[in-house]
């Protein structure tokens, strides 16, 4: 019966066309982004620049051109030729210089700051290794002293991490995805909810199921369907990650992301969408979803920003560390804390049981709301009267 | 006995009792017309046979057990709200209820096609409820309530908005239904319709059962009537003791006699003085009955 209840709710929604072409275009428009945009991120085999160097004048230059090139990251091909008298820029070739090396002349189209600023390197060091020759030292005795002056640092106080930019976009991502789906799913609910009760089907069901079993087939159909559609949408996604190489680019691993994700899909769906579609049947029409939905949005906005805001400044505060453990803000807190890694096991099995306990109690609670307000109809039915009735 | 027996049901939306102790019974293979002025509790009455609503006392009992889950689903129920799936398809809504109501994918498909091809709608089945006119949709209705083959037929309104046709096909199915052993429940507001229908008439009003019984034994009544009609021109007849007469319009006069006898006296003295063109017993109508128990005073104010 329940499994009937969720088939028809799963299929009404999967199958309704207007998903199917949204779906299909998601698709569409995440894959074919993906093989198009390619070429343009990853840069394929990225051919490096060609500087050509004067061999007559300034080939005494080259080593520490490619040594200070090397040092700022800068990707070029050095190469001896014989510069005429009027220099020009071959194809590919970003720039001419023409001796003497200590004081070598640069020929380039436009601003090339790097270029720039990896030939004035090679140049002073050019004219430092004259000098302490011509002062009868050894400039590769000097090169070694300098690389080895540097200073080594302690911090003193406590260490508090500095900003993890990669760990926060990791757990962000994962709240943030889990906080549409279920803001989607919960007015997929509630509308279904409001829309059995409008349409007065709600009589006839009730005459055959109880409504605990209605609303429990309602939320298992919206529950699969809402997961169909996130992986719908997270699979391309991936495959649009692995396929322009950023996965290598996380720091936390994908298959964590995951069980975060999933875990606390399953209980945040449970926790909100029992809570909502209860709460649903308090209203009679579409046109009065508002007034049940808007406080509902607020208390799933207000874990999703304390989560986003104090993690990452206090992961393992006092007030986090409570508020983990709260149901319905640990399905924000835990995956953004644990992307952080300031999150122990012990916790996290805790704040997991704790919700386990409250879903069958909320469960209850909704569904006596729901039995007693399903077949009220006209305004808005008070919560309280509701419950008098359930 | 096989019957649908409803026991002292009471029940109060806050100050407002809106039933009293209501009780009657639909033995198995009969019509019950349900009647009542609106809000008189009809359908709370309904209602609470279907479980949908609690009742604050009584009982409902089929076969002599109290009605629960199982038996629920095994009646036929047609809120007096419609209620359907309005972006279904009739045929795959129909389905979907009947295999609610606990039968095989099979035979909720086969009871699918024999309600719609007899209703009349079956060239809608891929029509999503929506689309169909207010007529069909109530066919629609009424199929959704006949699809599981129910033991028991319980029915807000049925008639409300059907034109004569569908009327036609209404009433042969809620007989059918009774023939083949089940009770079935009826509430109208079409008086001259539930008094063709029915087996049984239950009148309620302000939340009490006020009369209840076979249609017959409520129309017989203590004082007997007849009406005589002259043909014009003819002397006004004359009554003998224990009868009174009286002219209730030109030619036409209401004769009450305590006894057959002292009535066919006055038919007699009547053909002797002229033509008479009419002269037969007079029954109350379902009509009269209902205007008399609802005009009633109301005893508790």
């Amino acid at each position: 019966m329940l499994w009937l209840i969720a088939k028809r709710e799963f299929r009404t929604r999967a199958l309704s066309k207007a998903n199917l072409i949204s779906s299909g275009i998601m698709l569409v428009i995440i894959v074919g982004a993906a093989l198009i945009l390619k070429p343009f991120i990853v840069g394929g085999d990225h051919e490096p620049d060609v500087v050509e160097v004067d061999s007559a004048t300034a080939s005494a230059l080259i080593p520490h051109l490619e040594a200070a090139a090397t040092a700022q990251e800068f990707d070029a091909v050095f190469a001896p030729v014989d510069v005429p008298a009027e220099p020009e820029l071959a194809d590919g070739v970003a720039g001419v210089i023409v001796g003497p090396a200590e004081a070598p002349e640069l020929f380039v189209e436009g601003a090339q700051d790097s270029l720039m600023s990896v030939v004035t390197s090679a140049t002073q060091a050019a004219a430092l290794e004259s000098q302490v020759t011509d002062l009868g030292g050894d400039p590769a005795a000097v090169t070694e002293a300098l690389a080895q002056a540097v200073p080594s640092v302690t911090l003193l106080g406590e260490d508090d991490g500095g900003f993890e930019s990669g760990s926060f976009f990791a757990g962000f991502a994962v709240i943030l995805v889990l906080f549409f789906v279920l803001i989607q799913s919960s007015s997929v609910i509630m509308m279904g909810v409001v829309e059995e009760k409008s349409s007065r089907v709600v009589e006839i069901l009730l005459a055959t199921v109880r409504p605990s079993t209605l609303l429990g087939g309602k939320i298992l159909g919206v529950g699969l369907y809402t997961l169909l559609q996130a992986a719908g949408m997270v699979l391309p996604l991936l495959f649009a990650a692995w396929h322009l190489e950023l996965l290598g680019a996380l720091e936390i691993g994908v298959g964590q992301l995951l069980v975060n994700f999933s875990v606390w899909f399953v209980l945040g769906f449970a926790l909100f969408t029992v809570l909502f579609g209860g709460l649903a049947a308090l209203v009679s029409r579409q046109e009065d979803i508002g007034s049940v939905s808007t406080p509902m949005m607020l208390l799933m906005m207000a874990p999703l920003y304390l989560a986003i805001y104090l993690v990452p400044s206090s992961p393992d505060g006092p007030v986090t560390t409570v508020l983990t453990q709260v149901p319905f803000f640990a399905p924000f807190m835990v995956p953004m804390r644990s992307a952080f890694g300031a999150i122990s096991p012990g916790e996290t099995l805790l704040a997991v049981a704790l919700c386990l306990i409250s879903i069958p109690l909320l469960t209850w609670l909704a569904g006596r709301v729901y039995a007693g307000a399903v077949l009220n109809t006209g305004g808005r039915m008070k919560l309280k009267d509701a419950l008098r009735r359930g | 006995m096989t019957a649908l027996e409803i026991d002292n049901l009471s029940k109060s939306y806050g100050d407002l009792r809106a039933l009293n102790e209501v009780s009657f019974e639909v033995p198995a293979g009969q019509i019950l017309g349900f009647v009542g002025s609106n809000g008189a509790g009809k359908t709370t009455t309904m209602r609470i046979i279907l479980g949908v609503l609690r009742s604050d006392a009584g009982d409902v009992r089929w076969r002599g057990a109290r009605v629960d889950a199982d038996v629920r689903r095994r009646i036929g129920y047609m809120p007096e709200e419609r209620g359907l799936y309005p972006r279904m398809k009739v045929g795959d809504q129909l389905v979907y209820l009947a295999r609610l109501h606990g039968l095989s994918k099979d035979r909720a498909v086969a009871a699918m096609e024999h309600w719609t091809h007899v209703l009349g709608v079956h060239e809608r089945r891929g029509d999503e409820v929506d689309k169909l006119s207010l007529g069909n949709q109530q066919r629609v209705q009424l199929a959704s309530a006949l699809v599981h083959e129910p033991d028991i037929l319980v029915l807000d309104e049925p008639f409300s908005g059907l034109d004569p046709v569908a009327v036609d096909v209404m009433s042969d199915v809620l007989r059918s239904q009774a023939d083949r052993g089940v009770p079935v429940i009826f509430s109208s507001h079409q008086l001259e319709l539930v008094e063709r229908l029915s087996d049984r008439v239950g009148i309620v009003a302000r939340g009490s059962m006020v009369a209840s019984g076979p249609i017959d034994e409520l129309r017989a009544t203590d004082t007997k009537q007849w009406i005589l009609a002259l043909a014009a021109a003819s002397a006004p007849p004359v009554a003998p003791p224990g009868v009174s007469i009286h002219e209730s319009a030109p030619g036409l006069w209401l004769v009450e006699a305590d006894s057959a006898e002292s009535a066919q006296a006055v038919l007699a003295s009547a053909v002797q003085r002229g033509a008479v063109t009419e002269f037969s017993p007079v029954r109350p109508t379902l009509t009269d009955l209902f205007r008399d128990v609802v005009s009633a005073p109301e005893e508790v104010a």
